[in-house]
């Protein structure tokens, strides 16, 4: 049975609809927020936006332009899951969170297993900088671990020991970096791991820095974890369509992006945006605005929410629920998933297509 | 509905055609003129041109090396101004791109550079470009299980098997091999790689995997030749290399892409120049080849490709000082960004380079016209290019602007040689529905899907070609004195061979072993693109 509420009393998909496009086209400036969904979900919401002369941004937008904003600044030298499974012969784990961050990291990137595309075929060396506990979770295998408490200090330090240049510290910190730095230069194909939440714009660019000097004399390329809700597949999605990321708005009647102007939170608690349309599909994810705004909800059964939405439409997970398209941390590709428990569970896409619908030629 | 496009010049060289005729069309298909019965909606095209619509057969439009690029480099296409139809203007959209490409009268673009990994993707982009058919070229050459199977001894018919599933898989047009071996290499620290070198691990040399890709193509009787990017691309005296290339083909057809990127020489003060004379040459005397340009234009653009190692060894020149350099499951890519200058001494031998290949090769059944988009210059350049083919003087104008040390070693200013407009819809419309088996367009014969374009004659030949007067895209009139009236959304143009399916199970043992995944994990089900019957086969040779 699909569940609909309007302002708590349950409803028809129809009149839930209706109810939203109401809701959003009477807004001055409304914000789709969260975007939690697979690409047909994406694609929908940015259409809608542009209808509603709205924004977009996506739950995870912090995370996702902590390396985007170093790639369009400096660049980036990146590879697949797979490559660093099978050819790196050097591994370098960045930071304590990788596991929390992708649980399968261990499984998918098998750091015991000897490299198959390797030509000496040799088992591989395993770095761990700034490992906290984690790198117990490396059972039986030998870890070179560096601790940091401060990373920006820690990679310039590997950074200039790399490129020959001194550093000033303490003799046994000195000789650590050093012992580091030496695996590093002498990795055939080597690969940095690391995630979006310890490490800030200048830590990512630092190692940016260090793999593009290792690539002087040999290879070396970088592996960012990225983050869940299929912030990857979203950031893609609106690229082609839009030509730019999420946090970007229509209130000009085109595209504008700016991180800072359309970061969803702040147009939310400043004001700014009128109306909020909360889209959470692969988990019971609410907003966690202060301000309140009339807000339609697409999410599972039992989210909670702090106020309740105006509207809330109960939609299904992609690739469990319904088929979808969404990118692989796996693969580092975009897939199509089949639905494992097939259900009636509408989709985002299914739904925000009957909300333009009553929108119609109005917009 | 029954349209009728009455006396206009009807340009159609398939068919053999250069006159003022009236053309109907009916139900989207091109009609032979109905007997007793009035047009229910006529346009008067006296004293315009009428073409087929034209197909670019070499424009990268999607996938994930170009949007990278897209998110690289926002500050190249900021949006400014609105447009009428959903993200028309959005800059450098895959919407946008259809808009443009209609407006100027092309109806059908092929995408020439799709990793299979990345098919699924490049798919989702392709669906959201209005208006036009598309297609893409699935890229091998670089890839375990091909160098493997190389390595391994294994027999023609296993190559050509893997080759057709993974068409399928993707749903490409044709097979495309870019710098064959030499991504891989490259992860083995090469940093050059030639025709005769070694892919390390394998011990396989590129020659032996272009030969062995063209010749599954050949039986697997895919209408398009291998569509080949060469070694050495860029480099000053490369123009051995696409020689090289040429011999290696043996007879047999091959496409050979951006040809420009290898037309250089090494003579003169800079050692760096124009070998043009001498490859044209080269390819009027080898009839199996087609080639297409890849000119450049003098403006800021973005090098987008999946020969990795080249795109290494271009990061010290971007511009702006920012590159991605991905090493892929296969090919990977990079994205460099670059200006190209009318000042500059190698720009202006490239941009001269280009255009000797369009002059020199003689016939224009067998060169394609490109910029290699964006690599060359962005697809909006054409109307210029068209330009400079078809008028001396133009050329003239434009080659007295930059360094003259740099025609020092090419033909440009000695060649008198003009492009009709015959010549021009060979290029562009007739010469690519032969190169990739399509019967059904490239042409205005009856039977022929209504894929039409009219232009109005005009002394600025840019202009005329920037902004068609009327397009059809099956029979629905898009584009109205080059503003485009409404979407429709088009085909992806596919083949499909048949092959043994036991390589299947292989492909599925392989998936399991090395990705830890379903090999239908790459696949393109057509349920998950946005429009329903995404896809048209283009078929085989029986």
């Amino acid at each position: 049975m699909v569940e609909a509420r309007i302002d708590g009393k349950s409803a028809s998909i129809e009149a839930a609809a209706e109810r939203s496009a109401e809701i959003l086209s009477r807004a001055r400036l409304p914000v789709i927020a969260g975007l939690g969904t697979d690409i047909a979900g994406a694609r929908g919401a940015i259409l809608l936006a542009e209808r509603l002369r709205g924004a977009y941004d996506h739950m995870q937008s912090d995370k996702i332009f902590t390396n985007l904003d170093v790639n369009r600044q400096a660049g980036l030298m990146c590879t697949t899951p797979n490559e660093a499974r099978h050819r790196a012969d050097v591994l370098v784990f960045i930071g304590k969170d990788l596991t929390r961050i992708w649980p399968q990291l261990v499984e998918r990137l098998a750091p015991g297993e000897i490299p198959m595309f390797d030509l000496p075929h040799e088992p591989r060396k395993i770095v761990w900088i700034a490992p906290g506990r984690s790198a117990a979770e490396l059972k039986g295998i030998a870890v070179e671990t560096l601790d940091s408490s401060d990373l920006h200090a820690t990679l310039g330090a590997l950074r200039a020991r790399v490129a020959d240049k001194p550093i000033t510290a303490a003799k046994g910190a000195k000789r650590k970096i050093d012992e580091v730095a030496e695996i590093l230069k002498k990795a055939r194909f080597g690969v940095a791991i690391w995630g979006e939440e310890l490490l800030d714009r200048l830590a990512i660019e630092m190692l940016h820095g260090l793999i593009l000097d290792l690539n002087k004399s040999t290879r070396f390329s970088g592996l960012p974890l990225g983050a869940d809700a299929n912030s990857t597949g979203v950031t893609q999605a609106s690229g082609w369509m839009t030509g730019v990321p999420m946090r970007t708005s229509f209130g000009r009647g085109y595209p504008e992006h700016d991180t800072w102007r359309f970061d969803a939170n702040r147009m939310i608690e400043s004001g700014e945006a009128d109306a909020a349309l909360w889209i959470s599909a692969y988990g019971q994810k609410a907003p966690d605005w202060k301000k309140q705004v009339p807000l339609v909800a697409l999410v599972p059964p039992q989210t909670r929410f702090f106020q309740e939405p105006q509207v809330l439409v109960e939609v299904g997970c992609p690739g469990i629920d319904h088929d979808g398209a969404e990118f692989s941390r796996e693969l580092g590709t975009i897939v199509a998933r089949k639905a494992s428990h097939p259900s009636d569970a509408p989709s985002v896409a299914a739904i925000i297509n009957r909300i333009a619908q009553q929108i119609g030629g109005d917009a | 509905m029954l349209i009728l496009l009455k006396g206009g010049r009807l340009i159609d060289p398939l068919n053999a055609r250069d006159e003022i005729a009236d053309l109907w069309i009916e139900d989207g298909r091109i009609v032979a003129p109905p007997q007793g019965r009035q047009p229910d909606q006529t346009h008067d095209v006296a004293g315009k041109i009428v073409m087929a619509g034209a197909i670019d057969i070499h424009s990268h439009i999607a996938g994930g090396n170009v949007n990278t690029a897209r998110l690289l480099l926002p500050e190249l296409h900021r949006t400014a101004r609105p447009g009428e139809l959903s993200l028309a203007t959005a800059k450098w959209s895959t919407f946008e791109t259809g808009n443009i490409y209609a407006a100027m009268g092309f109806t059908t673009v092929v995408e020439p550079a799709v990793a299979p990994h990345q098919a699924l993707q490049a798919h989702l982009e392709l669906s959201d470009i209005p208006i036009i058919d598309k297609a893409t070229l699935t890229v091998l050459g670089n890839d375990d299980f091909l160098l493997s199977l190389l390595r391994d001894g294994e027999g023609p018919a296993a190559i050509a098997d893997y080759v057709a599933a993974t068409l399928a898989a993707s749903n490409g047009l044709g097979l495309k091999c870019i710098n064959a071996g030499g991504a891989t290499a490259f992860k083995y620290n090469a940093r050059t790689f030639g025709l005769d070198d070694v892919v390390p691990f394998y011990d396989v040399a590129s020659r032996k995997i272009l030969e062995a890709l063209q010749r599954a193509i050949q039986d697997l009787k895919v209408p398009h030749p291998l569509h080949v990017h060469c070694n050495n691309l860029g480099v000053p005296g490369n123009v051995s290399t696409a020689i090289a290339t040429i011999e290696a083909a043996r007879g047999l057809p091959l496409h050979l892409a951006h040809l420009q990127f290898y037309g250089y020489g090494d003579e003169g003060d800079h050692g760096f120049s124009s070998a043009a004379a001498a490859l044209a040459a080269a390819v009027n005397a080898a009839p199996n080849v087609s080639v297409d340009v890849g000119q450049v234009m003098f403006q800021q653009t973005v090098t987008i490709s999946s020969d990795v190692l080249r795109q290494f060894n271009g990061v010290s020149s971007a511009k702006p000082r920012k590159s991605v350099i991905y090493d892929g499951d296969a090919n990977g890519g990079g994205i460099v960004p670059y200006l190209y200058r009318e000042s500059d001494f190698v720009n202006a031998v490239q941009w001269a380079c280009g255009l000797e290949l369009f002059l020199l090769i003689n016939d224009p059944w067998r060169v394609f016209f490109t910029t290699d988009h964006p690599n060359g210059a962005p697809f909006t350049a054409y109307p210029d290019v068209f330009a400079l083919l078809m008028s001396r003087e133009a050329r003239a104008e434009a080659a007295a602007r930059v360094p003259q040390d740099a025609l020092a070693h090419s033909t440009l200013p000695s060649i008198a040689r003009e492009y009709n407009l015959n010549e021009i819809a060979i290029m562009t419309r007739a010469a690519p529905a032969k190169l990739f088996g399509f019967k059904d367009r490239g042409h205005l014969g009856e039977g022929g899907i209504a894929d039409v374009a009219v232009y109005s004659p005009d002394k600025d030949i840019a202009k005329m070609f920037r902004a068609a007067h009327l397009v059809f895209k099956d029979g629905d009139l898009v584009v109205r004195d080059g503003r485009v009236a409404h979407y429709r959304w088009g085909k992806a143009l596919k083949v499909n061979p048949g092959y043994d399916k036991a390589i299947d199970r292989r492909l599925a043992g392989y998936y399991e072993r090395h990705f830890g995944v379903s090999h239908n994990m790459f696949a393109v089900p057509e349920h998950i693109l946005p429009h329903s019957d995404p896809f048209q086969e283009v078929a085989c040779a029986q």
